[in-house]
Formats: C-alpha cells, structure tokens, sequence
C-alpha cells in the first residue's frame, strides 16, 4: 500500500520535529479555537499499568501532556525498613514485575557490597543465566505489547506463549513462575535440577526455530506497523541523556550504555556479546534493538549453559545477616534500562534505608518531552518505546 | 512499486500458518498440568513436631503466620517446654516466599502442591492448626523499632560511580 | 397450498415475507459471524476460541444474547438520551436494509432495483449518520473523537468505494445488481474482478474502510479511544451496534462477491448447481468474510493521517485512472 517513493515522502514530511505540528496558542486564540482536555487513564485498556496521562488535545495532535503516577504505591522502600534484610527479596519481586530477576540480583548486590561476601562462582552463572532468561521473557512481550497498542492483537499472544514457557522452566528451578525469590544474598537458593540444563538448551534452540517468523516476518517488514512506527517518538541522543533514559530507549538512540559492559558485574566481563544500539531513536528503532537483544541474550545464555562451572551455589553469610554501618549500592541492566538499588545499614538486622532507582520511573519523563506534536494514536507505540511496568515506577 | 503490500502478505503467511497449526491452550479445569518438585503451594503445618520456636513468625514478610505460645510437658519429661496452642497461617496474606520453609528448625512447616486458595470472606483463608483459634486480624509483630540515623563516619564501600547533581537521593 | 404460494405471486406480501426473511437471516447472521470471528480469533492465536457452551461451543452465540437481554442498559448522565438510544437503530437498520438488493440466486431477490448499485450506496452512506448520532449522544471525549474519525473516514472512503463502482457499472451498462451477476458469466475468467483487478482491490481496501474493520477501525481504536463511538453503550445497544457491524460486514462482502466476483454464478460451466446455485454466492461470501477476518488478526491499525492520504492520494487516483482505461478500451473493443 505504502510504496517506497511514498515512505520516503513520507519520512521527507516529518523529518522535522514533531512539535513543528502544534499550532502556536496565539493563533488558537485569533481564531477562538479550543482544545479538548482528556484523562487518559487510569483506567484503559491499553495503558501499562495504572498510568494517568492529562492530555490536552488540539484536534487530534497532543499540545500537553502530563503523566500522572501513584495509583499503584505500595510503599515498597518504607516497608523494607521493617524486614530484615532476607525479607526484602520477596518484595522486591513486586516492584517492576516483568523483571523479578533482576529485582533481586540487584537488591542482593547491594547488600553483598555491605557485607563483603564471597559468592561461588557457580551461583553467579546461574544469576545471569535467570537474568537473561527474565530477559527474553520481557522483551519479547514488550514486543508483543507494542502491536497490541497498534492494534494488532495477535503477537501478544505469540509472545506470551514464549513467556510461558521460560516460566515454567523458572517454575522448575525457582518454585514460582513470576515472584522467584530465588537469588539470595551471598547465592543463589538452591542448585540448578539436575536436568534443567538440557531443558533450557532444548527450549532456546525451539525458540530459535521460530522467533524469526513469529517476532520478524509477522511484523517488521508490515507497511502499516512502519508507517505507524518510524519517525514516531522520535528523540536525540542528547534529549535521552538529558532525561535520563537508560536501557534499550536510550540505545535505539546511538548511545551504547549498558551497565554490563559499562560497570560489569557479576560473571559478564567473560562473556560474549555484544551493546546493540541503532541510530533511529524511534520506536521502530526500539523495536530492532528489542529483538537484537533477544538474539544477544540467547547468546549469552548458551554460553553460561557451557561455561558453568560446578561446586556451592551458596556463599557463607553467617546465619544471620547483620551488616555493619555502612551503604552499599548495587546495579544491574534490567530489561528497562538501569536498575539500582542503594541500601543503608545501621548495623541491626534490618536496612536503615533502601531506595531504588527503577528504569521505568525514570524513562517515564520522556513522555513530557517527545509526546506533544504528535497525534492522539501516537502515545501508545511511545509507551511501547518508554516499555515502563506499573509496579517499577510506583514502588 | 513491485514490493507493496509484500510485508502483509509475509504477516498473513505466518497468522495463516498458525490457523492450522497445533494449538497449545491448556483446558485448565480438566487439564491440570504436573507441578515441578520445587514448587511452591499453600503452606501447611505438622503440628506434632512444632517446636513453637516463633522463628517463621518472625521472618514472615507478610505478618501471615500468628502462634500463640504456651508452656507445655507434651511428651512427658516433666519439663515443661514451649507448645503452640495456636497457631494460624493467613492465606490472604501468604505471598509463598518460602522464607519460614527455610527457617523453620524441624522442618514442620512445608509447601503443598495446593494452590487454588478461595473463599467468600476474607477471614475463611485464615486457617488454624492449632488447639485453640488465633485471631488473624492482629497483627503478630505490630511495632516497629524507632532507629536513629547510622553514623556515616565510615567511608561507602561502593564502587566509585559519577554523580550528578540532579541525582534523585 | 396452493392459494398460499399464489398469495406469494401478490406483490406487497412477497415482499414483506422475503423481506422478513432476509432480517432473519440478518440476524442470525450477526450471531454466527461473531461466533466465527471469535474461532478464526482463537485458532490465528493458538487458542481454541469459545468452546464450553453446547457442542464445541457452538451455542456461545446465543449465551451471549441472553446475556445481553438480561444487562442492565447503562446510559451515561448527561446524554443526549434519544440520540444515544437511536444511534444503534440508525446503524442497524441501513445495514439490513441493503440486503434488499443482494441477489441470493437466480429470481431470489428481494427487490429486483434497476438502481439497485445506487440504492446500495445511498443506504451505505446512512451508516455513518449512526456513528456520528452515537459520539455526539454519549457526551464522552472518547466517543466524540471516535465519531469525527468515524465521519471523516466514512465520507471520505464512499468515494474511492463510488468509482470503483464505476467500472463494473460501465461494463455492464445497468445499475441493477442482477444484471450484473447476469453479464458475468458462468466461467471464472469471466468475472470482472480479472479486467477490473485495481478496481476491485480499490473496492475491497475502501469496503473495509467502510465497515471499520482493521486496519481501518480508528472509530473504534481500543487501544487510544478505547471503543470510540460506543464506549458508552452497554447490553442490548451494544449489542444492536455490534449487530449492525457485523452485518455491514456481511453485506459489503455479499456485494463485493455480486460485483466482482460473479454473484451465484459457478466458477466453471460443469458446476452448475441449477437451483443450488445460491451455494455457490454463500460460498464466496464466506470467503471474502474469513479473508476480512484474517487481515484482522494479522495488521495494525492505520492513523488518521495516513488513512486520509491513503484514500485520497492512492485509492483515488487509481480508480479514476482505471476508469479512463476501461473507458477507452470500451471505446477500442
């Protein structure tokens, strides 16, 4: 339908800003012109969470918009200030609930940076092997999520079967299929079973079998997804840093940050992969960065399949965890972008202060920025770019 | 303009595809699938070897486990010893983290493969093991320490990260 | 019996009993087509679609009208309240109303219109009156934006949906749609969608268009507008809206088949069913319906731009420039 010379047209007619589409409030007055205020949320049907955008529309074209936040505060960091420090791990599995993993890989390296603790070298590949199992398992839904704000049912459904699955291999190491509580503060909880391993080998090799025809051919290619994609949300890399954007929002800009490789930790300093980024800074941009990804997670998860070494999963902690007076910090590259948790101790059993910096929150001011000028339709593949989880920005 | 409408008909290929392929939904109430060993149901208790030890009341996250404590000669030594008169576990609460599993010393509270919980009222999730009822509407572990703030007279032993002014604290 | 089958010789009754048959069939149509969508739905993701109520779910149709019957009909506080409320009847009714001129097989027809292709475009056009009555009656910004994106869409895809008309009309020298089915033949590379190939798909792209299917359900737009024009509407109003999507649906497929793609006419001589031939009509519609279904499960929706430059800028053009060369190779053959 879109043919080649109409989509570079196409592209030739909003290669300026978007914003270049408002009309200026004086000329709204000269000609008595109003704009409609509307409450986007907290109750939609396509909005990520419990998420209020106040919208002030001109027409069909956003002149404001405002996201509101706070419908699904849960006071996780005040909580936390009552647990002892082990009682913590299961509530951070409910803070952004498409990354349980990483939740907790990044509470327990905060604490084991206040402890000094000597974690197995066993217990940390099967860190970042769960790690960047939680990976795939969220970013192929965000891609499903994506279409399904264009209006494309199907993928979701593609991609949640996917997600089931990696769930249920999660359900045989962990015990739950989403709030794990599975990586500890000096380990992890218990070994891997014994034929988890070939399970995980026979489940990333189907994966491949079918991730290009179920992620790729059925959507990047699709005329419409691009006209309805490309040049939309589109951002410089100098906007992203400003607004401090992390995670595959930032790199589809050009920017190749990734805390795995920019502040390593854990066993990723030996392995191999690579920081996909991409030039666009639009959401189809965000897309091939989604599924690069994937493919660099698949990477790196056959890698920790062939590099584990054995012996203990379990460092020693002592039996109670009571660490001295101090702060520790801990980061991890969640699907999102930067996950980092900051935890002061008092030298009792339980945190004096835990804060965490979640990618979603922070993303999210992106929407003040690069919303406005576009159209009303436009919002939600933005909110597929930004990708934010209710329970990451509310805590 | 050989190309257009090509990424489409590739889309309709793959959803034709999938129309005569295998399904996968699980009938779930006549199907149930078979739960890995480590799965983790609704919590039970073997009361006969309960110590009343209070420890997975205190590691609890959720408050969901109430024991009311006395002092009992159960097994006849003539030494009375600690026995949970009552003892009630809230489902409504439980979030399955498995914290009092791993703590427990004798291994007398454990994970079933139950997990279809649901009642009419709240309250019918609470539910007792012991002699006598628990109310599980008090809280078992209500106050909270006041703390004074740590000292910062040690250095953060954190791996040095750039900060920026505008960093949220 | 036999002074009951006279009395269907008599005009007025003839009609008012076909006609009676024909909403009938309207109806139960919509039930059944909602249920198909839902199983294309299910199978295209994997699923098995409705399959608890009566054998493999097939009675789900009518569990959800009693359902319907049954729901409390929710009108927001400030409506327009006869607006609201005639909203679904103005898109029924102009949705059943064009069956009128379909014809089903040889001498089954409703009325048999000389201007049957005009009637057609004339009730289609009404539908979006319907729209605009239901976005202006429920006082919602959601349904106010949904019925302008309704107007504008609809209007401006009548016209490339007009003159894609144009080629079959010229070629057959009638307006009415029996003559149509009549001229095509009863061989496959007879029917007008081979010579009128732009024409058709033209006359597809903007039929979808017209009964806001995806990718062209901005009206709707669950996932911006949430359900557009009737995010108000609830139990039977939903479901007469619902009723009428469906059998515009039907309908555009029914005379996309009769314009283009030879009525009841079989594909090859030998096939001829005499008086079954309506077997045949039923037979393409149904697969022009399940093709409308499958490009819904497979496509994102277009914006509002792009629709616009779609139906103005592509589809326009083509059928006037299709319509210059039908024209002229009339005027050579």
């Amino acid at each position: 339908m879109l043919g080649e010379e109409r989509r570079a047209h196409h592209e030739g007619a909003l290669t300026e800003p978007a914003s270049s589409r408002l009309v200026s409030p004086d000329i709204r007055d000269e000609f008595g012109l109003e704009t409609i205020d509307m409450n986007m949320g907290p109750q939609h049907p396509a909005m990520h969470g419990l998420l209020r955008l106040i919208l002030e529309l001109d027409g069909e074209t956003v002149v404001r918009c405002d996201p509101v936040m706070g419908y699904l505060h849960r006071c996780q960091e005040k909580i936390a200030e009552n647990r002892m420090y082990p009682a913590v791990i299961p509530l951070t599995d409910r803070l952004d609930y498409f990354a349980n993993m990483h939740n907790e890989h990044g509470y327990c390296l905060a604490v084991e940076d206040l402890l000094d603790v000597e974690i197995p070298p066993r217990a940390e590949y099967i860190r970042v092997l769960m790690c960047e199992l939680m990976r795939l398992a969220s970013h192929i839904p965000s891609i499903g999520f994506l279409m399904l704000e264009l209006g494309a049912f199907t993928p979701i459904l593609y991609a949640f079967r996917e997600r089931e699955r990696i769930q249920s291999i999660f359900e045989a190491v962990t015990g739950a299929r989403m709030m794990f509580h599975y990586i500890r503060i000096g380990g992890v909880k218990a070994d891997l079973p014994p034929d988890i391993p070939q399970k995980i080998w026979e489940y990333i090799e189907s994966l491949e079998a079918h991730f290009q025809r179920d992620f790729v051919d059925l959507i990047a290619g699709n005329e419409i997804f691009i006209s309805r994609t490309r040049n939309v949300g589109k951002m410089t890399q100098e906007q992203a840093v400003e607004m401090g954007v992390t995670g595959p929002a930032l790199r589809c800009t050009g920017v190749d940050f990734d805390i795995r490789l920019d502040y390593p930790y854990s066993v990723y300093p030996e392995l191999q992969f690579e920081v996909i980024t991409d030039t666009a800074g639009d959401v189809e941009a965000s897309y091939r960065v989604r599924i690069a990804e994937c493919l660099q997670s698949i990477r790196i998860i056959k890698q920790c399949l062939e590099q584990m070494p054995e012996g203990e999963v379990m460092g020693d902690t002592g039996r109670r965890i009571r660490p001295a007076e101090g702060e520790g910090f801990g980061r991890v590259e969640s699907p999102r972008g930067e996950y980092a948790v900051h935890v002061v101790s008092d030298g009792s059993d339980t945190p004096y202060r835990v804060h965490y910096r979640d990618p979603s929150f922070c993303n999210m001011q992106l929407l003040q920025e690069i919303v406005p000028g576009h159209y009303l339709p436009d919002i939600m593949p933005i909110m597929g770019l930004v990708d934010p989880v209710s329970g990451g920005w509310d805590k | 303009m050989p190309q257009v409408g090509q990424g489409i008909l590739k889309g309709m290929g793959v959803t034709l595809q999938h129309l005569f392929g295998q399904k996968i939904t699980r009938q779930y109430p006549e199907y149930k699938r078979d739960l890995p060993e480590r799965s983790r149901g609704m919590l039970t208790v073997d009361m006969d070897r309960c110590i009343a030890c209070l420890q997975c009341m205190r590691i609890c996250p959720d408050h969901c486990i109430s024991i009311e404590q006395t002092k009992r000669d159960a097994d006849g030594s003539g030494k009375p010893k600690p026995y949970p008169i009552g003892f009630v576990i809230d489902d409504s609460r439980c979030m399955y983290c498995s914290l009092c599993v791993e703590v427990c010393p004798v291994n007398c509270i454990y994970h079933t493969e139950e997990f279809e919980a649901q009642a009419y009222n709240r309250l019918e999730l609470a539910r007792q093991f012991g002699e006598r009822p628990v109310d599980p509407t008090i809280d078992p572990k209500p106050t909270v320490k006041k703390k004074k703030k740590p000292t910062r007279e040690k250095a953060p032993r954190t791996v040095e990260r750039p900060r920026t002014g505008d960093e949220a604290a | 019996m036999q002074t009951v089958l006279n009395l269907l010789e008599v005009e007025p009754i003839r009609l008012l009993i076909s006609f009676g048959a024909v909403l009938f069939l309207v109806l139960n149509l919509a039930a059944v087509l909602t249920m198909a969508e839902r199983k294309v739905s299910g199978y295209i993701h994997l699923r098995y679609g409705p399959n608890r109520v009566g054998p493999r779910g097939l009675l789900q149709p009518a569990a959800d009208v009693f359902k319907l019957f049954t729901k409390e009909n929710v009108s927001p506080g400030r409506s327009d309240l006869w607006v609201f409320l005639g909203a679904p009847i103005a898109m029924f009714i102009p949705a059943a109303l064009v069956w009128i001129v379909v014809p089903f097989a040889p001498g089954a027809v409703v009325a048999n219109l000389n201007v049957a292709i005009l009637f057609f475009v004339a009730i289609t056009s009404i539908g979006a009156l319907g729209v605009v009555m239901a976005g202006y009656g429920s006082r919602s910004t959601f349904s106010l934006l949904g019925a302008l994106r309704g107007a504008a869409q609809m209007i401006s895809y009548e016209v490339p949906l007009i003159l894609s008309l144009l080629g079959v009309v010229m070629l057959t020298g009638s307006l009415s749609l029996v003559d149509v089915v009549k001229a095509q033949g009863d061989t496959i590379w007879t029917w007008y969608f081979l010579p009128q190939l732009p024409m058709f798909l033209t006359f597809y792209i903007s039929g979808l268009a017209e009964v806001k299917r995806v990718p062209f359900d901005l009206p709707e737009g669950e996932s911006e507008i949430v359900g557009g024009f009737m995010v108000e509407y609830s139990g039977m109003t939903w479901a007469l809206i619902q009723a009428a999507e469906f059998a515009s649906m039907a309908v555009m497929s029914a005379i996309t088949v009769t314009l283009f793609v030879g009525g009841w006419q079989p594909p090859l001589p030998f096939l001829d069913l005499g008086h079954y031939n309506w077997a045949w009509f039923g037979i393409k519609t149904a697969l022009v319906m399940f093709t409308f279904q499958w490009i819904r499960w497979s496509v994102p929706r277009l914006r509002m731009d792009q629709l616009m430059d779609l139906g103005w800028k592509v589809l326009v053009p083509i059928t006037l420039l299709w319509l210059f060369v039908t024209a002229g190779a009339m005027l050579i053959f």
